[in-house]
């Protein structure tokens, strides 16, 4: 099946900050990836800076964040890799898309993609993803990439005054290897190399007249 | 410092650099030497000197560990506690992996567990161990740990991958663990 949703995958820029930093205002936003109470808007907001600041280009970056894009709809997510260990081969992603497109195919589309990235561009060995066990909905989507859920972490963490299990999910080179072949057979352009014609190929189509 | 019937616990200091140095051993890969990426760190004797200087970091959570006759036979922490959900990432290592299954262990075992327990408040303690800790592994078993799971593949070290298990004590369980001991 040719992949007909047009959604990309780029490195965060400074210009995207008040777009990221409008996601505050999605209690979802908030609440999985910026879960301390005690933080002030501008701290939460500093930090975000820090997030799409630039990397020296000798480093190592241990960090690194990228804005999905959608054709319609502009930017509609963040993925994170962060904890990177370039000794381990190894990384955490964190991954947000707005409300309006969660339950859609895009957001599976993106967490393909990031995958791909840290396996077929960082070089990883494992990802690793933590998420709370009350929220399925992501569970659901890291269980069908193949990532094992490796650890259940009891009364982990705290929101809103309760205390969360939280799972632990490792995708080992050799899981991922097994998606992508499987991805690529069902769906044609799914892969980065695909989405970079993609964009290419849109970015070259002239607008039409009004 | 703690005087027990068989270790001397005491905060870590700037002259117990060369004997803490056996510790970070790169020939054996212990999840104590894990950092935040959890990739095995083994810092220079200047870099562990300077860290063993700064009281301001190492108060409350790091410690060494000597027998009654003085010599250093290990250390623990307790770090990097999350305030917010009461546990912390706890680790004791031990020079010679046969003394985990020594009393000198327990008595550092109980005063993690008061630590992080009763001064501290927490509600749960967190260890790690590599797949080749199996006495360590032991060690924390016999104290109530109970496993999270294992993170398959996580560690690299010496050319290969080590698994990393995750343990957990609580303090109702501990508490419980306590109250049995004691009849």
């Amino acid at each position: 099946m040719a992949l007909k949703a047009r959604v990309y995958i780029r490195r965060a820029e400074r210009e995207d900050l008040d777009t990221v930093v409008s996601w505050r205002e999605d209690p979802a936003f908030i609440r999985f990836l910026y879960g301390d109470r005690t933080r002030s808007p501008k701290q939460i907001r500093e930090q975000i800076v820090g997030m799409l600041g630039r990397t020296a280009g000798h480093t190592m970056p241990n960090g690194i964040f990228l804005v999905v894009d959608s054709e319609k709809s502009g930017p509609i997510g963040l993925l994170s890799i962060v904890n990177i260990g370039w000794r381990n081969r190894s990384c955490n992603i964190d991954t947000y898309v707005v409300e309006k497109v969660r339950n859609s195919f895009l957001a599976a589309i993106s967490f393909y993609r990031v995958l791909e990235y840290c396996f077929q561009e960082l070089g990883m060995h494992r990802v690793n993803l933590f998420v709370y066990a009350f929220n399925a909905r992501s569970w659901r989507v890291i269980e069908r990439s193949g990532a094992k859920r490796e650890l259940l972490l009891r009364e982990h963490v705290a929101r809103d005054g309760e205390v969360y299990d939280m799972y632990g999910y490792g995708l080992l080179r050799a899981d991922w290897e097994w998606l992508r072949e499987d991805f690529k057979s069902h769906f044609k352009g799914i892969d980065l190399l695909s989405m970079v014609a993609q964009r290419k190929q849109a970015a070259a189509v002239p607008e039409a007249a009004p | 410092m703690i005087v027990g019937d068989h270790a001397v616990i005491r905060a870590a200091d700037l002259d117990d650099s060369p004997l803490l140095h056996r510790l970070y051993d790169v020939s054996k890969p212990r999840s104590f030497l894990l950092g935040p990426s959890r990739e095995v760190l083994i810092p220079t004797r200047d870099e562990l000197q300077e860290v063993l200087s700064r009281k301001d970091l190492l108060s409350g959570v790091f410690f060494v560990v000597e027998d009654k006759q003085g010599e250093l036979r290990g250390c623990c922490s307790l770090r990097g506690v999350t305030s917010s959900a009461f546990f912390s990432e706890m680790a004791v290592a031990l020079v010679d992996e046969a003394d985990y299954a020594t009393p000198l262990a327990d008595e550092v075992m109980d005063f993690i567990r008061y630590g992080g327990f009763h001064e501290r408040k927490l509600r749960k303690l967190m260890g790690h161990c590599l797949d080749r800790e199996a006495r360590y592994r032991e060690f924390l078993v016999r104290h109530g740990f109970v496993s999270n799971g294992v993170q398959r593949e996580m560690v690299y070290a010496l050319g290969r991958y080590f698994d990393l298990e995750s343990l957990s004590l609580f303090r109702d369980a501990a508490d419980d663990a306590l109250q049995e001991e004691a009849g």
